[in-house]
């Protein structure tokens, strides 16, 4: 049934999205800045960059950092959780759930019995935040449409970039539904934990929406007629 | 050729029959020469004498007087007082005056730059040495003794400033002759230590710590000679005035005190009880100076890390660390 | 049920997502076995050392070490500290000390984190070794920032009493001593008369005085004072050596304190009127013999205002300064290249830094300025 609606994809991909661009301060024929050191090489040494050569290019925003620690999820994520402009404030709880997603797991490890056992134990955080994301990452949504004056909600494949967007979305909003007395990064951490586990609240929240588009597949069609 | 032929036609018809009216006088046609043509002279022009009329005689001037001049003349006797500059008499290429770019200064001659400007020409050195061979006859000989800065600063400590001016005003003063200023090595007046420190306060920044030199300048009275008497009673009225020990000051707290002294605080009492602690008899073993001039470094200048580096390696030494 | 309860997390097998292969490194590169500190020197600087657990809880369980090493100990699984140059500084100064004489003053200063109070601990572990009778004040900020309880003095007129710090402190100091306690013969000098009925008699061992601040509260401070004379007298009589440690020695020269003389909480004393100023004012007094004094002066047991600088005249104040002189300050700097090393190498090993990508070492440098506590709070989140 996936695999159907899956098949759909490429007219999802057919909307015009170029309206996102008309608000930009810089022409379309604009590129992205190559920040990372060794993406940069990487383009010296396949000779693409004689390509971009005389390209114009975006100025790189200030979160976009050459940094050994940089990564892109992570910075991406720092922004959802930020609130009202209060970036530092984001990025130490980011940094503090790391810590705690390192504390839990360096405890594990140091408990884990055989060799085999602490090998299996993850215990970076950024790439517990990866698995987390892909983990939580929905392939299809439900969109209303009406018809007939009847709202159906129809499902519909979303895009790669819009599933991350959710499972960040998905991952905060879980670390913020719990009572006030637990801080947000030792409940993000959990939740990351749990995530990257293949369990827990926001997976769960995946699968009841995925199962919600498999229940309205019937209304699939309405997505074009 | 042309202009004959254009004044031939240019004579009305009238006129020519006039010509034939006084054509029998033969004077006028008789100074052409047979071949030339024949030119009507009507007002009796004298021609070609009138032309050659005789040019004023350029005066008899002669060459330059430098042309002339030896090359081991003596100068003295050319230029022998001061004077205006003249070319003729100056043996040398000089050009004066602006002119814009790319264009050539003006020579001497005729060169009003030059002539306004003051010149040293009767100066010349082999001139002033003549001079003062000449005026040697009435010279004393230079004192003995001060032949060098030293004995000069140590016999007459007090340096006298002051300038004289000339300009061009009906009065002959110049205002700004009557600033006097003295200079004086603070260590020449050899003050105590009291004194010095109440010396350096009273003239406040009036001393320069580098060179040790207090400088006096003085400039209320008219006259130099009423500034450079204010000068010297200011002088003397502040060292009497520094030499002067009040009352009060005997009665002075630590908390009074401008700077750190060690000896008076209680730093000298517990490193003084450390180092006799438990030690019998009255064999008094003093702090070494090393650590005193550290622990007054460190209050005095304010704290740094070099200050307190020092304190800890005079400290080291002093307890028999190191 | 959440899983994460249960199970643990399987590593991957997508090749984006596998873990940085760690640097293979020697274990003797930053480790040493010598776990004894009365045989560290020069050639252990800059190297781990492990603290035996029991050890650590007796000579730490009231404190002594930063509430956030102890989290690093429980993460790392094991209670290492680094031989810093400054310690072995201090530890030759006192294996060369003439202990007839007067005791040395030691005052560690330093920028904040730069591990005053770690080399407190260790030096604290080097006492305890070394047989000295450990007079250890954790943090003396604690007693006058955030006081547990206060009260007025019932025996001094004026005076602000912290009864249940000044207890705590007294069985912190009863927990490091046990052992010597009990072993020695040490005597009171003199009958302390606590109340009618209350007495401690002259002869009586120092454990019954301990034990009496103890269980009476209300005494502790004014056995505090009693113990540090009696501290004093027996070192000075040869029969015990006494090590003083105090982290935030300044505190006891403050202007001002956040105990109060009433409990309406309107009128701050100043900390000599606080009853446990004093006895450790007296104990780092020149004027005994077998002990040394080490104490450090912390920029954050000043008040908000005072903290300008933190090198130690400044912080002492004239008073505090005038009491010490003469003393040895000793800076503590910031890590050297090999301390550096050796930390980030610790760290790693501990799986406390993942990512090592190329010049991961090199960023945290320039992040950390080589700062122990900077760089610390850095590895926390990579």
């Amino acid at each position: 049934m996936l695999r159907n609606i899956l098949q759909f994809t490429k007219f999802s991909r057919a909307s015009p999205t170029i309206l996102a661009n008309n608000y930009s301060q810089y022409e379309p024929h604009f590129i992205n800045p190559v920040f990372k050191k060794d993406e940069q090489e990487a383009l010296i040494k396949s000779g693409e960059i004689s390509k971009i050569a005389f390209v114009p290019i975006k100025a790189p925003r200030n979160n976009d950092n050459s940094s050994v620690f940089h990564d892109h999820r992570v910075s991406k994520m720092v922004n959802y959780i930020m609130q009202g402009g209060k970036k530092e404030l984001a990025r130490k709880l980011m940094s503090e759930t790391f810590e705690r997603i390192k504390r839990i797991q360096i405890e594990r490890y140091h408990k884990a019995q055989t060799e085999e056992e602490k090998e299996n134990i993850v215990l970076n955080p950024v790439t517990i935040l990866h698995m987390a994301i892909e983990n939580v990452r929905p392939i299809l949504m439900v969109t209303p449409v009406r018809r007939g004056g009847v709202k159906y909600q129809v499902p519909v494949p979303i895009s790669e970039q819009s599933s991350y967007y959710r499972a960040c979305k998905w991952l905060v909003e879980a670390s913020r539904e719990h009572d006030r007395k637990t801080h947000l990064p030792e409940k993000m951490a959990f939740e990351l934990l749990d995530a990257a586990n293949n369990s827990g609240r926001v997976v769960k929240r995946k699968h009841d929406l995925h199962r919600l588009c498999e229940a309205n597949r019937a209304y699939a069609h309405y997505r074009w007629s | 050729m042309l202009k004959k032929i254009n004044l031939n036609s240019l004579i009305p018809l009238a006129q020519r029959t006039c010509f034939r009216n006084y054509s029998q006088e033969p004077a006028a046609v008789e100074t052409v020469h047979d071949d030339d043509f024949r030119v009507l002279n009507l007002r009796k022009t004298k021609g070609t004498q009138q032309q050659l009329s005789r040019r004023p005689k350029p005066p008899d001037v002669p060459p330059p007087r430098y042309k002339q001049m030896a090359v081991d003349q003596d100068w003295g006797a050319v230029w022998p007082g001061p004077k205006t500059f003249h070319p003729a008499s100056v043996p040398l290429p000089v050009r004066q005056g602006w002119v814009p770019l790319n264009k050539t200064v003006p020579g001497k001659f005729a060169n009003a730059e030059l002539m306004k400007i003051p010149n040293f020409l009767h100066l010349t050195p082999p001139v002033i040495a003549k001079q003062c061979e000449a005026l040697k006859q009435f010279c004393t000989p230079f004192p003995k003794g001060l032949e060098t800065e030293e004995q000069q600063e140590k016999h007459f400590p007090v340096q006298f400033i002051s300038s004289d001016y000339v300009h061009g005003l009906p009065t002959i003063r110049n205002p700004l002759s009557r600033i006097v200023t003295i200079k004086l090595k603070l260590s020449q007046l050899k003050l105590d230590e009291h004194a010095r420190d109440k010396f350096l306060r009273l003239i406040g920044e009036r001393y320069n710590e580098e060179t040790d030199e207090i400088t006096i300048v003085t400039d209320r009275c008219p006259l130099k000679q009423q500034n450079f008497d204010y000068a010297m009673y200011l002088l003397t009225a502040l060292y009497h005035e520094s030499r002067t020990v009040e009352e009060w000051e005997s009665s002075k707290q630590e908390g009074d005190m401008e700077y750190y002294n060690w000896h008076n605080n209680q730093s000298k009492v517990t490193s003084t009880e450390v180092l006799n602690w438990g030690l019998p008899g009255d064999s008094k073993v003093e702090p070494p100076q090393e650590y005193i001039s550290c622990v007054e470094n460190l209050m005095n200048e304010g704290e740094n890390e070099y200050n307190i580096n020092k304190y800890k390696e005079s400290v080291v030494k002093m307890l028999g660390l190191a | 049920m959440l899983l994460r309860r249960s199970s643990r997390l399987i590593k991957p097998h997508i090749g984006l997502y596998s873990t940085v292969v760690e640097p293979k490194l020697n274990v003797d590169e930053f480790r040493t076995i010598e776990d004894n500190p009365v045989n560290h020197s020069k050639q252990h600087i800059g190297k781990y050392y492990k603290i035996d657990d029991g050890l650590k809880r007796k000579l730490f369980s009231q404190g002594g070490l930063p509430k956030k090493y102890e989290k690093q100990i429980k993460t790392f699984n094991e209670a290492c500290l680094m031989v810093r140059p400054q310690a072995i500084e201090i530890m030759e100064y006192i294996n060369r000390t003439d202990f007839s004489k007067p005791v040395v003053r030691y005052l560690l200063y330093g920028e904040r984190g730069a591990g005053k109070t770690m080399t407190m601990a260790h030096l604290a572990h080097y006492g305890h070794e070394n047989g000295f009778c450990l007079v250890h004040v954790p943090y003396a900020p604690d007693w006058y920032k955030r006081p547990k309880e206060f009260g007025p003095s019932a025996t001094h007129e004026g005076m602000v009493d912290l009864p249940l710090d000044a207890a705590s402190w007294l069985i912190h100091f009863k927990s490091q001593n046990n052992d010597l306690l009990t072993k020695s013969e040490v005597g009171i000098s003199k009958t302390y008369d606590w109340s009618k009925r209350e007495q401690t008699t002259a002869g009586s061992k120092l454990i019954e005085l301990v034990d009496h601040g103890i269980n009476r509260a209300k005494y502790a401070s004014d056995v505090i004072a009693a113990l540090m004379d009696e501290i004093k007298i027996a070192s000075t009589a040869g029969k015990i050596k006494t090590m003083v440690l105090i982290d935030g020695y300044n505190s006891f020269f403050n202007e001002q304190t956040r105990v109060f003389s009433d409990t309406r909480k309107k009128h701050p004393v100043t900390p000599d009127k606080v009853t446990l100023t004093q006895p450790f004012i007296n104990i780092t007094n020149f004027d005994w013999c077998n002990g040394v004094c080490v104490l450090s002066v912390d920029i954050f047991g000043m008040l908000g205002w005072e903290r300008e600088s933190y090198l130690p005249r400044y912080l002492l104040g004239k008073e505090g300064f005038e009491h010490l002189d003469p003393f040895v300050p000793i800076k503590m700097d910031k890590y050297d290249e090999r301390q550096f090393d050796s930390c980030i190498s610790y760290y790693v090993n501990r799986k406390w830094i993942q990512n090592t990508a190329q010049g991961f070492d090199k960023e945290l440098k320039f992040l950390s300025n080589s700062n122990p506590y900077k760089l610390m709070e850095l590895c926390n989140s990579v």
